[in-house]
């Protein structure tokens, strides 16, 4: 991966893994995302206006693997639920999720304004998870886009107030970013009042991921 | 001897009037505590369905809020004297993200509807 994928890269980790438990929390609430890792670190949040629809922002550092070059990009976003489908076991979710904001860089002067919209649809029951995106990152002389999918189960039924392990296999390919496809498989522990992911790659790159909703 | 039957008998009776007040008292106390028992679609993750619960705990006339996903049960237990609109708590998982399937009104609380879903468990 070339330095100057980075920051997509990183946008896209942050985002898959809000993508997981939806990357919105329910109406009122305001939903707070860390994502930490040797050469990144994401921060995000977004309020619930309406049971469908999201504001927030993040800020994402981050690092080339040669640790050379480093990026800041500082975003606005907007969430969207298009459509629900609950289940008696299961449910079905399409997101939209649309970012705005400036990245800047050393090995760039001054900063570029980077659109990311984006589509996400996910299916999942108490037992099984599954997921599929694809978002474009466009900035004046960038042009990258993303698709990945997840699929992942669970070991065993908990009770609400227990916590539950999840192991997820992520597979993800970015166009013009990376010649190779990236597999990442992660240990997922969910609560009702936390979410946290544990994974390495096949880079031997660790991965860490909380989320918490207020 | 006369007067000794006398202070037994009413010695009996203030106790059986002693234990029919506190057997009444159990069960009207048990009938005041209602619970709505809320079937919902959609609930598949703890960190996902916290929103039902914090919605509805907020509520001032909430005692206590149960939720089980495998059951796909929300029980939610009245404060004792008050009463609560079933609309509200339709409205607040709705505003949640998921549907609302059945309601019900129980006279179990939250606890008991806790232990019998535990034993259920336990015998499957």
């Amino acid at each position: 991966m070339t330095i100057s994928k980075w920051p997509i890269a990183m946008a896209i980790w942050a985002w898959m893994a809000l993508a997981q438990a939806g990357p919105m929390g329910f109406k009122d609430s305001t939903m707070v995302m860390g994502d930490f890792g040797a050469n990144w670190r994401e921060s995000f949040a977004n309020y619930a206006l309406t049971p469908r629809d999201a504001l927030g922002g993040g800020v994402t550092w981050m690092r080339s693997d040669d640790k050379l070059r480093t990026r800041q990009f500082t975003e606005a976003t907007y969430t969207r639920l298009v459509k629900r489908w609950n289940g008696e076991h299961s449910q079905a979710n399409v997101w939209f999720v649309g970012g705005m904001g400036a990245v800047t860089g050393n090995d760039f002067a001054g900063s570029k304004t980077m659109l990311s919209p984006g589509l996400a649809l996910d299916y999942e029951t108490t037992r099984v998870y599954t997921s599929a995106s694809v978002r474009l990152y466009r900035a004046s002389g960038i042009n990258h886009d993303f698709a990945s999918a997840r699929a992942g189960f669970s070991f065993y039924e908990v009770d609400y107030d227990e916590v539950q392990p999840w192991l997820v296999l992520e597979v993800r390919r970015m166009r013009g970013l990376s010649d190779s496809t990236e597999i990442t498989p992660m240990l997922r522990l969910i609560h009702n009042r936390y979410f946290v992911e544990f994974g390495v790659n096949q880079a031997k790159q660790g991965r860490f991921n909380f989320m918490y909703i207020f | 001897m006369k007067t000794f039957y006398n202070k037994q008998i009413a010695i009996k009776f203030i106790a059986t009037c002693a234990l029919f007040m506190a057997i009444s008292g159990t069960i009207s106390s048990v009938i005041a505590a209602e619970t709505i028992k809320v079937t919902v679609n959609g609930m598949v993750c703890a960190f996902c369905a916290q929103g039902i619960e914090k919605r509805l705990t907020a509520l001032p006339s909430t005692q206590t809020v149960f939720v089980d996903l495998k059951q796909r049960i929300v029980a939610v237990q009245v404060k004792e004297g008050q009463k609560m609109d079933s609309k509200v708590i339709s409205h607040e998982i709705t505003e949640a993200g998921y549907d609302v399937v059945k309601m019900e009104s129980s006279s179990k609380t939250v606890d008991e509807i806790k232990a019998e879903f535990k034993s259920q468990k336990a015998r499957k």
